[in-house]
């Protein structure tokens, strides 16, 4: 009967090296499934047929081969186990490569829309100021005579008149506003002492068209009104302005000017980005740049508005908004700015 | 105002390098534009030389053959000026010399060789003179350098309007003899006097001494017009003047060394001697030294004989009394005239000339008879003149100098720059004014000299005195008085909150002229009728009967709907640039339609633009001041990108458009507004909608008004434009958009109760609007209808023709408690009836 026992384990041992070899090579759920009921069928399975003999073999023999049933057993399952879970993972996986898509396509972009760089001038502009406690007016672009010219301590007769060519709605009385200077007058005839505004808006002069020059352009009037303030607040604050601007290396001069409607007067240059202030072909080779012209309100100015010049003061400054985005984003060419090409546009 | 140096250098010590100078003068508020170096280019290549032989180039009409001695040899040159004579020294450009842009070099012309050029001032680059070669003066030395004859610097000032006194070389010595601290040199001219008086010679009658304050009259005989030396002609030359006689040379010269403008008559064509200075008579003709006859007007002074009017004062002399070659007895006139009279008069003559410009910046009177005397000299020692003793000089009130009172504290009141009494006073000494010390010992008298009419008050003074001493000392400070309070005017950020909203739209802004043509805005009316024209005018504050009457008032033509463009109401400028330009725009849709247009040309996608901007609506007359109106204007066209993707390569349609207003809507938190069909002459028939607002009217009620329109442009505008899609256009007036914003929002909590989802699918007839049948649903649903949403719009098979399916999502809920399956089947039930009755819609 040893004999038979002997047998037993053997048939075991082929029927599980030969199970394993087979479960090896199978690649589908089905395989997997037809070796499943083959080997470990509950039924018909030959592991099953197998123990079918357990009740013939003596009473010491049984436990030695049901353990080996068991341990073939077990060891299958785990095997199957194992193949299952692989197979399930290759089978998704090739589910996922067949979704497999060119992710180097153009995405679905919405292309954002752009704000033209004299609006986004005028915004970093307005707001530096605002920061030191400014607030932004807009005024009449057709203006009156008074408020242009004649508040601005510039008469009828003055020569003054002659740097800014007018467009004329109706001569001597209303007229495209050649500066937003009015806007200080109307200002000042609204509000009481302290004043601190910024004015943008558009200006208009009646000149030829060329790579610098059109008859329409932008520029931000600043005015602020104390008891005390002078030339060293206007100093102070133009210069965080350029610096915040354009940067802290970029140093600024003053020098002597002439505006109707401040007194002193002076013109603001700050020194060439390009060249570090040494001198080359964009700033003329003097290694400024001419950025804006300022003053002290001039005392007549502040008798139009009914201010006493002996108990008020302020400084006034006007800014070329094209003039400034030109220097800041390298644009030669000031017309750019209306012809508003998107190839212009998108890139700035 | 262009100042040789080395004239310059006759008045003033010149310590320092040109571009130092420059700065210097710069910093000071005296501009120097450019440094021009006349004759650097020459080098050694251009020479004096003499013209030894000179012959007619057969087969020409105008070159001479010559032989050129250059002092070391001699060379063939050919030339084509017409001035050149046998022995004339010239300047000579060698092969290799640099003449304006060309270099020159041996040619060969009819069978002559030529081995350089003859120059003209022009092209030495000493002004426009091109008319002849430059004739050198005959005691010139052959071979040398021109250089060292011509070569010169030449600063080129930008003269500020209020200093009248810099326009003369002897002005800007000024300046910079106290700007560098030199002695100033001026000339004083001597000369002998001769003969009868000029009082016997010449009366002066002046009848408006408002207009001219001072009329000097000198007169000098024997005068022999010619030529002027040539150290005259080539300070003319490099200021940019062109010598012509001596006589007119010499007064020209005086204008540019004094400021002082002159003017010669000859004497003999003066009837009676008698100079009248009046106002012009009405009617009155006189033809001008330039040959034209110009009409007079009583507003302007004119220098007069008993005969009539001989001189326009100030601005241009007559050709009745001109000087020419056979003057022998010259009446020079050296005056003084208001600087507005001459001003409206140039301008209304439209006729600028040197002296009126002198004179419109407003002239010292003390400066006519240092001008007259300087002149005298030079005519006595240039033209032979013999000068009568005496001037006649009409000067009933002489000016006084202006007495300032002025303290140092004026310094620091406006600068926070402090200076010593002595450091002020030695910058106002400086510059000719003379401070006295008032008893108080702080105070100072300044007396300002009579050239510097531009200083009339304490703050001038500051600025002349921080001049001199240097902007650069002025402290930097921070303001750091009291903040005032915000203002009021809220437009700049509204602005740009559409231009953020309209950018995350995906459109791209653009800034454009607002200066327009009416034909360029008529071009946006598919009819050019009355009715159409007048939609341009529209404004929500406006009714269409007031506009259409408007235009109907300023159309000439009989037909009562033709309408000439011309005629359109604009604010319109008495002085445009160009014809394109001559009105404020009505609307800002011409703009992006020339802009798509324009940029159709370079892009095939994106072309989706906004402005934000004003149109401008005229006012009754001319006299008031327009309606700005505060407007945002967008336009689609095709596709928002050129893409593989369809659903962005696909052009953009209406709903594109309302789309994006309705995203600036709900970005403004704008809930109640609704699209109306309308009619518009822009706008195709059938795809045009007007934006409406909700307000509450006078009884409480709900009642809507629009704001804008917004549509599929018209196929023939479209063609006009040549747009190569469909375009879109939406204009919306910013203003009543804004009255309609919120001003307070308040949270509304979310409610925790269950919401109940019903959808309902009707078949409606096609003509009706979806709108009136959402507004149905919302008006009936109350205030348990959360939300509704249309999902799906369908017509075709099975849907009977003429009809469309329309679905709607509806979402029940109430803030307070759960809602019941049966009164959401209630609402809905009740929902369908009243669709059915009002609009006969079935559920599907
Ligand atoms: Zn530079």
């Amino acid at each position: 009967m040893i004999g038979q026992l002997e047998q037993l384990l053997g048939q075991l041992d082929t029927l599980r090296v030969r199970a394993i070899e087979e479960l090896e090579p199978i690649n589908t759920s089905a395989g997997l499934e037809d070796w499943d009921t083959r080997y470990l069928g509950r039924n018909r399975g030959e592991l099953k047929s197998l123990s079918s003999v357990m009740p013939k073999l003596s009473k010491e023999e049984r436990p030695i081969v049901g353990q080996k049933i068991n341990a073939v057993k077990s060891e299958l399952e785990r095997r199957l186990n194992e193949k299952r879970e692989e197979l399930k993972q290759r089978e998704l996986l090739l589910a996922l490569e067949q979704e497999r898509i060119d992710v180097t396509l153009p995405g679905r972009m919405l292309p954002a829309g752009t704000m033209h760089p004299l609006s986004r001038t005028i915004q970093e502009i307005t707001d530096i100021f605002v920061r030191m406690g400014f607030s932004v007016l807009q005024g009449l672009e057709v203006e009156t005579d008074y408020h242009n010219f004649q508040a601005l301590n510039i008469p009828t007769d003055h020569p003054a008149r002659d740097m800014q060519d007018t467009f004329w709605v109706s001569p001597g009385e209303v007229l495209l506003r050649t500066q937003t200077s009015p806007m200080q007058i109307r200002t000042m005839e609204q509000l009481q002492p302290p004043v601190r505004v910024v004015v943008p808006g558009k200006v208009y002069r009646n000149e030829d068209v060329d790579a610098t020059h059109e008859a329409m352009f932008h520029q931000i009037e600043g005015l602020l009104i104390d008891e005390v303030c002078t030339m060293a607040d206007l100093k102070g604050c133009l210069e965080r302005f350029v610096h915040e601007l354009f940067g802290p290396e970029r140093r600024l001069r003053f020098r002597g000017s002439y505006f109707p409607f401040t007194e002193p007067s002076a013109e603001v240059d700050i020194s060439c980005g390009l060249c570090d202030g040494k001198g080359c072909r964009s700033c003329k080779y003097s290694g400024w740049l001419e950025v804006l012209g300022s003053g002290m309100v001039h005392p007549n100015v502040l008798r139009n508005v009914g201010y006493d010049p002996k108990k008020y003061r302020g400084f006034a400054f006007g800014v070329g908004v094209e003039r400034i985005a030109m220097l800041k984003y390298g644009i030669g060419e000031i017309r750019l700015f209306s012809g508003n090409d998107l190839r212009f546009l998108r890139q700035l | 105002m262009r100042v040789p140096l080395s004239w310059l250098k006759e008045y003033v010590e010149i310590t320092q390098s040109p571009e130092e100078l420059a700065h210097t003068l710069t910093m000071a508020g005296l501009e120097v534009e450019a440094i021009e170096y006349i004759g650097k280019s020459w080098g050694d290549k251009i020479i004096t030389a003499q013209i030894d032989h000179l012959e007619k180039v057969e087969g020409s009409d105008h070159l001479n053959y010559t032989k050129i001695n250059t002092g070391s040899g001699q060379i063939n040159v050919i030339c084509g000026a017409p001035n050149i004579q046998l022995g004339d020294k010239v300047p000579l450009a060698l092969p290799g010399a640099q003449v304006g842009d060309i270099t020159i070099s041996e040619t060969r012309k009819f069978g002559y060789v030529s081995q350089g050029m003859l120059c003209s001032p022009r092209e030495l680059g000493m002004g426009n003179d091109h008319s002849g070669i430059y004739i050198l003066e005959p005691e010139t030395k052959l071979g040398q350098p021109l250089m060292d004859l011509l070569g010169e610097i030449v600063l080129d000032f930008s003269i500020k309007a209020h200093r009248g006194d810099l326009s003369s070389i002897i002005g800007i010595a000024r300046e910079v003899a106290a700007l560098t601290k030199q002695p100033l040199r001026l000339p004083e001219p001597r000369f002998q006097e001769q003969g009868t008086p000029a009082s016997d010679l010449v009366k002066v009658s002046v009848e408006d001494s408002e207009l001219c304050p001072r009329y000097t009259a000198r007169v000098l005989s024997n005068i022999q017009v010619g030529p002027s030396p040539a150290w005259m002609a080539r300070r003319l030359l490099a200021a940019g003047l062109r010598p012509i006689s001596n006589v007119v040379d010499i007064t020209n010269y005086v204008l540019l060394e004094f400021g002082q403008p002159l003017h010669s008559f000859d004497y003999d064509l003066v009837p009676d001697h008698h100079i009248i200075v009046r106002r012009a008579h009405a009617g009155e003709e006189m033809k001008t030294l330039d040959d034209v006859k110009r009409k007079l007007t009583p507003e302007m002074l004119v220098i007069a004989d008993p005969t009539g009017p001989t001189a326009i004062a100030g601005v241009m002399g007559g050709a009745r009394s001109e000087v020419s070659d056979k003057t022998t007895t010259v009446l020079l006139e050296s005056a003084n005239f208001k600087g507005g009279s001459v001003r409206r008069t140039s301008s209304t003559l439209g006729l600028r000339t040197d002296a009126s410009s002198h004179f419109e910046k407003g002239l010292d009177p003390e400066l006519a008879l240092a001008g007259t005397n300087r002149a005298v000299q030079l005519l006595t020692e240039l033209a032979g003149g013999l000068a009568h003793p005496g001037v006649v000089d009409h000067y009933p009130n002489p000016v006084q100098p202006r007495v300032l009172d002025f303290s140092t504290d004026d310094v620091e009141w406006l600068t926070s720059m402090k200076v010593t009494q002595s450091e002020a006073s030695d910058a106002l000494n400086a510059l000719n004014f003379t401070v006295a010390a008032a008893e108080d010992g702080k105070r100072m008298q300044v007396t300002v000299p009579t050239y510097r009419t531009d200083v009339t008050q304490e703050a001038d003074l500051v600025e002349e005195v921080i001049r001199l001493i240097g902007y650069e000392h002025i402290p930097s400070t921070i303001p750091d008085g009291p903040l005032p309070e915000q203002t009021i005017d809220r437009w700049f950020e509204r602005e740009q909150q559409i231009r953020n909203l309209l950018i995350g739209a995906g459109l791209n802004e653009i800034v454009t002229y607002t200066l327009i043509s009416r034909t360029r805005m008529v071009k946006l009316l598919a009819q050019t009728d009355l009715a159409s024209a007048s939609v341009l005018l529209r404004a929500p504050n406006r009714s269409a009967a007031q506009e259409e009457a408007r235009i109907q008032a300023s159309n000439t033509s009989t037909a009562t709907t033709s309408f000439d463009p011309h005629t359109l109401p604009a604010v319109a400028l008495v002085n445009p640039l160009t014809a394109d330009q001559e009105v404020l725009r009505l609307t800002l849709m011409s703009n992006l339609l020339e802009i798509i247009q324009e940029n159709s040309k370079h892009n095939k996608s994106g072309l989706r633009f906004f402005e934000v901007g004003r149109r401008y609506l005229p006012a009754e007359t001319k006299s008031q001041l327009p309606d700005e109106r505060r407007t945002a204007a967008f336009a689609l066209c095709g596709p928002a990108e050129n893409t593989w993707l369809p659903e962005l390569a696909r052009p953009a349609d209406f709903y594109d458009l309302k789309g994006v207003v309705e995203a600036l809507l709900s970005g403004l938190k704008i809930r109640r507004y609704r699209f109306t069909p309308t009619q518009h002459p822009t706008f195709h028939p059938g795809r045009c909608a007007l934006l409406e607002l909700a307000y509450e009217n006078e009884s409480g009620d709900e009642a809507f008004s629009p704001i804008g329109v917004l549509g599929e442009v018209h196929p023939l505008v479209q063609q006009r434009y040549d747009l190569p899609h469909r375009a879109y256009l939406c204009e919306l007036d910013l203003e009543h958009l804004y009255a309609a914003v919120p001003q307070q929002i308040n949270y509304q909590p979310i409610s925790r109760h269950q919401e109940l989802t019903r959808d309902l699918a009707l078949v409606v007839d096609q003509r009706i609007a979806a709108q009136d049948i959402q507004d149905t649903i919302v008006r009936h649903a109350g205030k348990l209808l959360h939300s509704i949403a249309l999902f799906d719009v369908y017509t075709g098979d099975p849907i009977p023709a003429g009809k469309k399916n329309l679905t709607y999502t509806l979402v029940y809920q109430a803030q307070d408690r759960t809602l019941k399956d049966t009164e959401a089947n209630e609402l809905q039930e009740r929902i369908i009836r009243l669709l059915n009755e009002d609009f006969g819609a079935v559920l599907r």
